[in-house]
This record gives structure tokens, sequence and C-alpha cells, in this order.
């Protein structure tokens, strides 16, 4: 930008300060993928270990943490497991250990670690896991479908998506702070969407290594595997004990919510962000019916309602960065205002109530007290790593302003590609 | 069906149909997979001189990918230039230095020619303009 | 928006192919464009020699579909190898007024003749270059592959003398712009200069 006539980049900075980089960060400037600003982050994030083990899209990221650990750059434990389940372990024992550690996957391999995940919860490891979501098979599909994280959000890990590379740098920071912070300790979900974050290059700021020292600490285990201090990790229960480990590790997870209010505000007020700690709201403080959406698929969203509110349409965007813990009350507050709200869906939940997808049935879930409940209904979109195209959001902009008229929808859940056409 | 159960499902309109499970026909006998011609892959093609060849066939065991083939009722080395990609092991396996590797610009013909590389049919309407 | 897709063959030229797209977006960000620089997911670069498509696009304004795939309806094509024209129709769903590039030391009809006709009557001017011949070497470097940075710096050969024939032909971005944005300016004004332009 620095040769651009001064006109151009009057333009450029009008445009930038209307739209999503709303605030005033410094730093360096790069073009980084998801997996590059992960990458970026974790190195500055001075991980200890890293367990990996390939899978298309998420391997970039492991590409370039070994990279960095050989060129000297980063002090890396790097070890590669013989297959997911084997990594989840690796990082289990690594964390356990005291160590900072951080592994990764997409699709299938989130799904064949499932075993691993509770223990790891329960045995309050805060190490991070990248997720780059795939498509579970069939069919051998690379493309982005939450499923597979979403698939694991009983497991009690913290559980979040970012809609930007430059989102997906700050919640690596941010998960880890959280993650460990004494109140909590719980291994965290750091997902972006596979190929449309983990691929595409977007303008990344990144911040001095001063500035992320004072922002994340280093990280302080307690009762860490020690062999001058031995300690028994795993247990089994009396009886009579479960329902109190579970009520402490439900504890540890809705525990975490003043933890994250805390450090995002933080990081806001450090790095010249404004992320609202759980719950983004994109025009909707006139706006009649939202679309409801987590991930990626928001950067797109955002243009359309943009659009469609050229067009008249009292329409707004709600996206929630957080799925675990899901944040009820403030969603409750939020989406009881509006008279219609659209899930969009980029999972499946096959056989689910309503048969739509998942963040629908905690949608509902969250407004079934309510004394005003807003007409709640189901896009299934970009299903099998599909755009969503912006045609197909004005669809659904169409279908929830005829809700927010009627009063009711025709069906539960729509299905993109099939109804709307 | 019961009215009641109509609504769970959803009407896939027969041109989207897919087969099911997405069970397709394997690819034939002869390795032959027409949905993935891998000739344009090629930048040398292999050539064979007849005169030095000693049928040895130590270029048929080397292809990995099964194109050197036997012709002319077994009595000479052919290539299936359709799947050949020009890695060139059967140029390095050839003990008498039989096989010369040609680029492929040099030939008129000689690779299937693809229009395009997965077409989808959204995409195609996209072309409905000319 | 001007749609760029260049073809490359898998892991050998994976890096140069990249380099082309990366240098006219870098050289058109800093002429205050918006940009986008992005490799195609399908064509599973990690086979040697298969054919790979890299893609740039350029707007005067905020690029809203980030998320496709691909460049259905390139204005500009470059083509890294040849011998790739020979099998696959590398001009598909070009724009009219088109433009193809294509690193060579043959006569352009030579190269014309694999166009099918309905592709080659919307070109407007096809561009040989010895961009091979140009650069110092043909970097095989996977590190920017699969979403990670490049560890090797941005432009330094065969990449470069592309991204300046590129340039000159379509003026799709300035001369300093694309001689700055390349590591190796050197190849890049080689390739902007030398470029053979054949009106059609």
């Amino acid at each position: 930008m620095a040769n651009a006539p001064e006109d151009v980049k009057l333009k450029r900075q009008a445009e930038e300060d209307a739209g999503a980089l709303a605030d005033s960060r410094t730093g360096t400037t790069k073009f980084l993928t998801g997996l590059g600003a992960a990458a970026h982050a974790l190195k500055m994030a001075d991980i200890d270990v890293a367990s990996s083990y390939p899978i298309r899209p998420y391997t970039g990221l492991m590409m370039m943490l070994s990279m960095m650990a050989a060129r000297g750059e980063l002090d890396l434990e790097f070890v590669h497991g013989e297959g997911e389940h084997a990594q989840l372990g690796i990082a289990h024992g690594a964390s356990s250990a005291g160590a900072r550690a951080l592994t990764g996957s997409s699709g299938v391999g989130v799904m064949y670690a499932m075993e691993v995940y509770s223990p790891i919860s329960g045995g309050r490891c805060p190490l991070q896991m990248v997720i780059a979501d795939r498509t579970l098979d069939p069919p051998g599909d690379f493309g982005s479908e939450h499923t597979d994280a979403l698939s694991t959000r009983d497991q009690g890990w913290l559980l979040g998506w970012a809609h930007t590379p430059q989102e997906v740098f700050d919640n690596t920071l941010m998960f880890y702070r959280i993650g460990e912070d004494p109140r909590v300790y719980l291994p965290q979900m750091n997902c972006q969407d596979g190929y449309f974050l983990s691929h595409i290059p977007m303008k990344v700021v990144v911040p001095t290594q001063e500035e992320v020292d004072a922002f994340l600490p280093p990280l302080q285990f307690p009762d860490a595997l020690d062999p001058e201090n031995p300690l028994g990790h795993g247990p089994q229960l009396f009886p009579g004990q479960g329902h109190i480990l579970e009520a402490s590790r439900v504890n540890a997870m809705m525990g975490a919510f003043p933890v994250i209010d805390e450090v995002v505000n933080d990081f806001n007020s450090r790095f010249g962000t404004s992320y609202d700690p759980f719950v983004e709201q994109y025009k909707c403080a006139d706006a009649e019916y939202v679309l409801f959406i987590s991930g990626g698929h928001a950067y797109t969203a955002k243009f359309a309602v943009d659009h469609m509110r050229e067009k008249g349409m009292k329409i707004g965007l709600v996206r929630t960065r957080w799925v675990r813990p899901w944040p009820t009350d403030y969603l409750a507050d939020i989406l009881t205002k509006f008279k219609a709200v659209g899930v969009v869906e980029t999972n499946n939940s096959f056989g689910a109530a309503r048969q739509c997808g998942i963040l629908t049935l905690e949608v509902a879930t969250t407004l079934y007290q309510a004394p005003k409940k807003p007409v709640l209904t189901a896009f299934m979109a970009g299903l099998g790593g599909e755009v969503i195209r912006l045609d197909e959001f004005y669809y659904m902009g169409d279908v929830l302003k005829d809700a927010a008229a009627k009063g009711s929808t025709e069906r539960t859940a729509y299905w993109i590609g099939f109804h709307n056409v | 069906m019961k009215e009641r159960y109509k609504k769970y499902t959803i009407e896939i309109p027969e041109e989207m149909s897919i087969p099911f499970a997405g069970i397709v026909e394997s690819p034939k006998p002869n390795g032959e997979q027409p949905l993935m011609l891998t000739g344009g892959w090629r930048i040398y093609r292999p050539v064979v001189d007849s005169e030095k060849c000693v049928m040895c066939k130590s270029c048929v065991l080397a292809c990995p990918d099964a194109t050197v083939l036997l012709v002319d009722g077994g009595n000479k080395i052919g290539f299936n230039l359709d799947y050949c990609k020009g890695c060139g092991l059967c140029t390095w396996a050839c003990p008498v230095n039989a096989i010369d590797r040609v680029p492929e610009l040099d030939f008129e013909d000689g690779v299937p020619f693809q229009d395009a590389l997965f077409l989808l049919p959204h995409v195609e309407a996209l072309y409905a303009d000319d | 928006m001007i749609e760029i897709t260049v073809w490359a063959t898998g892991v050998i030229q994976d890096k140069e192919g990249r380099d082309v797209c990366l240098v006219l977006t870098e050289a058109a960000f800093n002429e205050g464009k918006f940009t986008q620089a992005f490799d195609n997911y399908v064509d599973l670069p990690d086979r040697i020699n298969v054919q790979v498509r890299k893609y740039a696009r350029i707007s005067e304004s905020q690029i809203e579909n980030v998320f496709e795939y691909e460049n259905h309806r390139p204005n500009i094509i470059g083509v890294c190898e040849a011998t790739i024209m020979k099998g696959i129709n590398v001009c598909k769903g070009i724009q009219k007024n088109g433009f193809l590039v294509i690193n060579t030391t043959k006569d352009p009809e030579e190269l014309l003749k694999y166009v099918p006709e309905k592709e080659r009557k919307r070109l407007k001017a096809v561009g040989t270059i010895d961009a091979l011949g140009i650069a110092p070497e043909q970097l095989i470097d996977y590190s920017g592959s699969e979403g990670a940075e490049d560890v090797s710096a941005i432009g330094g050969g065969l990449g470069a003398a592309m991204a300046g024939a590129i340039a000159a032909i379509s003026g799709v971005v300035k001369k300093e712009s694309v001689l700055g944005a390349a590591s190796n300016r050197t190849a890049a004004k080689r390739g902007y200069d030398e470029v053979k332009i054949k009106q059609l």
C-alpha cells in the first residue's frame, strides 16, 4: 500500500474503518492463511511440544511448525504420532508433564482420536488442538463441514470458531490464556474452516513478541508429572465419587465464563481489537430477523447482509465465537429481540430433532423458556465443503423476511441446493 | 408414505441423483479409468528404437502405471499414450539404452485432450453466455 | 475484477506457479487494489507433473466471493509448462478479450493449435516468453503449499519472468509495481521487456 496514490489510500482506509477491520491494531502486516496465522501465534506463544500426524487440510500447520523447529526459530519438541489417536495421546502426556502442548487434526482424524478427548479434559490438561474442519467420510471430500469438531462437543473441551485468519491468530493466543487460567484448566479446540480459512491468505496484523509475552504468561500446571515427585494421574474412582468429579468438570467449563470475559477484554485493550467475548452482532441494532452462524461462512454472510440492507431488508447477523461453553444467557438476551432466526448449519446430525443441524438444537434450547420466541428455522448450507454463494444467502434472507411477517416457516430445515432451486 | 412422514425427507431430483452409497463401477480389468486420463501429464514421451531393443521386457516390469505394452503380436514394445505420465523409469530400466525421452511437443498427437478437469453442472451453466 | 489462472506442473513448478500469482497480487496491492492469491484446492498438487492451477484475483473493490474455489471466468491465462496445453483446454471459460502467456521458445502458433476455436476467438493477444531461460533456476520448494507460508523469497526466477510478461501484455499492473514485487527484479524486468506479443 505504501506506493499507492493518496486518494486511493484514503478510500481504502475509509472502507476498512467501516468494515470488519474496525479496530486500531498495530504490528507487522502479513498475508497469511489461517494455518500460517496459527503457526505464527504458536511460535510467539512459545509452545513446548507439538504432536503431528498429516491430514489435509490442517497439515500445513505442522509443516510450518516443523520448519520453525528445524531452523531454530522455535524451541519445540516435535513428535510424530502413528495416527491421530497417538497424536492426542502424545499431547496428553506432554501436557500432563506441564508442557504447553499443541496438536491438531481435520475431519476423520478428529474422529480417530475420539477416545482420548474425555481423559484429557477430565485430566484438566490445557493443551490446544488446532482443527481445520473437513467433511467426514464418505466421501473423501476435503471441503469444510463443522461436524468433525462439533462431534466432540460433549467431551469437555473449550470449543470455538474463527471467521478470518486474523481471528485464528487472536484465538490461538486467547484460547491458551483462557484454558491455562488456574480457574479453568481445560483443553481447547481452536477451529477454522478447512480451505476457506486454512488455505486462503488474508491480511493478518502480527503484534510484537513483547506484547504477546505480556498477554500470555508461561504455563503453570499444578501436579505435573515429575519423576522427583510421583503422583497418580487418572486413577479409578471410589463408588460415590463419579458425580462429584463430573460436577467439578462442569464447574471448570462453566467457570470459564468470567475468565473468557476478562481475557478477551484484556486482549482488546492491549491489542486495539474490538472482539465481543462471546457473540458478534453485525448490523443487528434495528434488525427484525437474523442469520445465526459460526465459522468462516460469516465472512461472506456479512457482505450478503450489507447487500440485503441496501435493498431495505432489516436483516442482521449473529455469530457465536463459542460453541462450548454455549453462551446461553447472552444468546437468549440477543435472539429474543428478533422476529425470526435462521441458523446457518454447515454440519449434520442425521436424525436430529426437527431434522436440523447441531447448532439449531442449541439455539432452540436457548430460546425454550423465553416468553416471546422468534420463529426458528435452519438452513443446511455449505455441506460437502460447498461455497455458500451470495444468492443463497439472499434466499435465506427472503425466507426469514417471510417468517418474520407470517410468524412461521414452511419447514424446520431448508436444504440449500434443493429447496432454493 | 404416511403424510406425517413426508416432510422428514428431502426430494432429490432425478438429474441430481448419485449411486447408492456412492458405489461405482470398478476400473476395467486392464486398469483403464477414462475419468482419470493422465497422458496430459507427460512432458517427455518414451520412444523405443526397435533395432536396439532385445525384448527383455525390463521396461514392461519397470512401469509403475502398466503403460508399457507388448504390441504387434507380442514382438514389439509399445506405450499406452493415454496414460503414460512420462516418468522415465522405462528409459532408466532399459539395459541397452533402447528408449529415448523425446519432448511431447515434438509430436502432433498422442495426448488425449480434456476440455476441463472435473466440471460441475452449475459451473457449466456459467459458460452459457457464449 | 480481473481473474488470473496460472497452469503449472505439480511439485516441480508448484512454487514458481504460485509465485506468478503472488508477485502480481503484491504488485496490485501496492497500487491500492484488493487482491487474493490462492492455490487450486482440488488439484492435489503433491503428484509430480500433474496439471495444477494457481489463481489470482485483482479488484477495485472488496472481493466478496473470496471462498469460490476456482476462477471460472479468467481474463488472463498463464502457462508455465507449454506441454500442458496439449492435454488440457487451458483457456476454458476465458472471458472475451482475454490474454494468454506461455513459457516457451516456440512460435505461438505451434501452441495455439491446441486451443479450441471457441476459446481461441476470445483471445485478444498471446504472449510467449522464455521464462525458464531467464530464470537462474526453477525452484522446487514445497514450503508454501497447503496453506503454509513460503520460506523462500517470492518471485526468484521463472515465476517473476512470467509475472512480468503477464503485466506487459495485459497491463493488469504497472511495470514498476511488478518489478518491485518480485525478489528477482531482473527476471521480472526481462519478462516484461522480452515477451513477444502477438495480437489476434
